[in-house]
């Protein structure tokens, strides 16, 4: 209800000039996308507008925006719901072009929020010949030693896992991930 | 290449010529279980009155045995240097093969025994995976997303844990690329004229105890 007002409120050509560069959708847009960052109120052709106005129609636009993306709204759902707040022809236009145009960076920022599996971004491994331990002389064998990068939405720090394996254990483990990226080949080709 | 055995550790020896060859294959057999599974001092008192001796007497034997065993084992010595270092305690000629017979007898288990001794990593075990298409979420309605859901099963000194990870198909393709030009390494020229060198590089030497010793031979 507060964002139809406050759309409402945008909607009203008295509050808001109709010209494009002064328009808050052109601003909101960026605003949805650095969500943490202040917003651009200082934009010099938006200066004659109460500033609480502003704000809430700023507000408004980003949620709005959030919403929109977040349930893949199309066009004719943008129309219909700024027909109700009262927007004319010319800025609904507007705003559906600027909608189109962020549709896509939108969805991914949108997509990459939420919490996941900590994520394996990159492997290394070294292989090693073993000659002789304090406990163990005459070893002579090979061993893997495998470390796997990953990334944590959790915490910003990136852990590592680190194992060592034999060259028969190694070639389990590859069989095992090829089975893997066979299966999903096969799933993109049904 | 010889074993040097201390002076204690020929008296704890010693104990073992006083009793029939039968409870030497005993004591060998307990130490060999003590290796696998740790000591049971009620098994030293047990023996102690059977044979009407001291339990420490039958302890140090046991011990005793379990050293030359594990030294011999580790060092991997030949038949003949094991008889070599034998014959200075001075045992007879019976009690000498059957000590042999136990060295060779036990000699693999108790390399892979102390094998799990050296200091290591969490080792692999064994690799789980799933396919999964994530379709929407809190902040996204209606995706597509595939994602490979791992679970790799790691040992470390004896604990099994496992760690559940996931990765992207593109990722995926990454692993499988990389992990396969590491084990391509091992067939290379490098590696094979590594391997055989070290084998006749080390094979002579007297050697002294060395923390872990490797030879890096290639990486990522």
């Amino acid at each position: 209800r507060a964002v139809q007002k406050a759309f409402q409120c945008w909607a009203d050509p008295g509050s808001f000039d109709s010209t494009p560069s002064r328009s808050p959708s052109r601003t909101g847009f960026p605003r949805a996308h650095r969500l943490n960052a202040p917003g651009r109120r200082d934009h010099p052709d938006l200066k004659h507008i109460d500033p609480v106005v502003l704000k809430h129609c700023h507000a408004a636009a980003a949620t709005y925006i959030l919403e929109a993306g977040k349930h893949r709204a199309d066009k004719s759902t943008l129309s219909t719901y700024l027909e109700d707040c009262k927007f004319d022809r010319e800025r609904i236009e507007l705003f559906c072009t600027e909608y189109q145009n962020n549709k896509n960076s939108l969805e991914i920022l949108l997509g990459s929020i939420g919490r996941s599996l900590p994520h394996i971004t990159d492997v290394s491994w070294c292989l090693e010949y073993q000659i002789k331990t304090n406990q163990l002389h005459k070893m002579h064998r090979p061993a893997y030693l495998v470390t796997l990068s990953i990334q944590n939405t959790d915490s910003p720090s990136y852990p590592e896992i680190s194992f060592s394996c034999s060259m028969e254990q190694l070639q389990d483990l590859v069989g095992k991930l090829k089975d893997a990226s066979k299966s999903l080949e096969r799933a993109t080709q049904l | 290449m010889l074993l040097e055995l201390s002076e204690e550790h020929k008296e704890h020896l010693a104990f073992l010529p006083q009793v029939d060859s039968a409870v030497v294959a005993e004591f060998g057999r307990i130490a060999v279980e003590f290796l696998r599974r740790g000591t049971n001092p009620k098994i030293y008192e047990g023996a102690a009155r059977k044979l009407n001796v001291s339990s420490d007497t039958v302890q140090h034997g046991v011990e005793g045995l379990t050293y030359l065993l594990t030294e011999s084992s580790k060092l991997m010595i030949s038949e003949l240097d094991f008889q070599d270092s034998v014959f200075v305690l001075g045992f007879s000629e019976e009690l000498n093969k059957l000590l042999l017979q136990l060295y060779l007898d036990n000699r693999k288990e108790i390399r892979t025994i102390l094998s799990e001794l050296a200091p290591s990593l969490p080792s692999y075990h064994n690799l789980e995976w799933r396919l999964d298409v994530q379709l929407a979420s809190r902040s996204l309605r209606q995706q597509i997303k595939p994602a490979v859901t791992i679970k790799l099963h790691l040992n470390q000194n004896g604990d099994h844990n496992t760690r559940v990870l996931q990765t992207d198909p593109a990722t995926l393709l990454h692993l499988v690329q990389q992990l396969e030009q590491a084990l391509e390494e091992m067939k290379t020229n490098h590696c094979r004229r590594v391997v055989r060198n070290i084998k006749i590089f080390s094979s002579g030497f007297a050697l002294a105890p060395w923390l872990r010793g490797t030879v890096q031979l290639c990486s990522s």
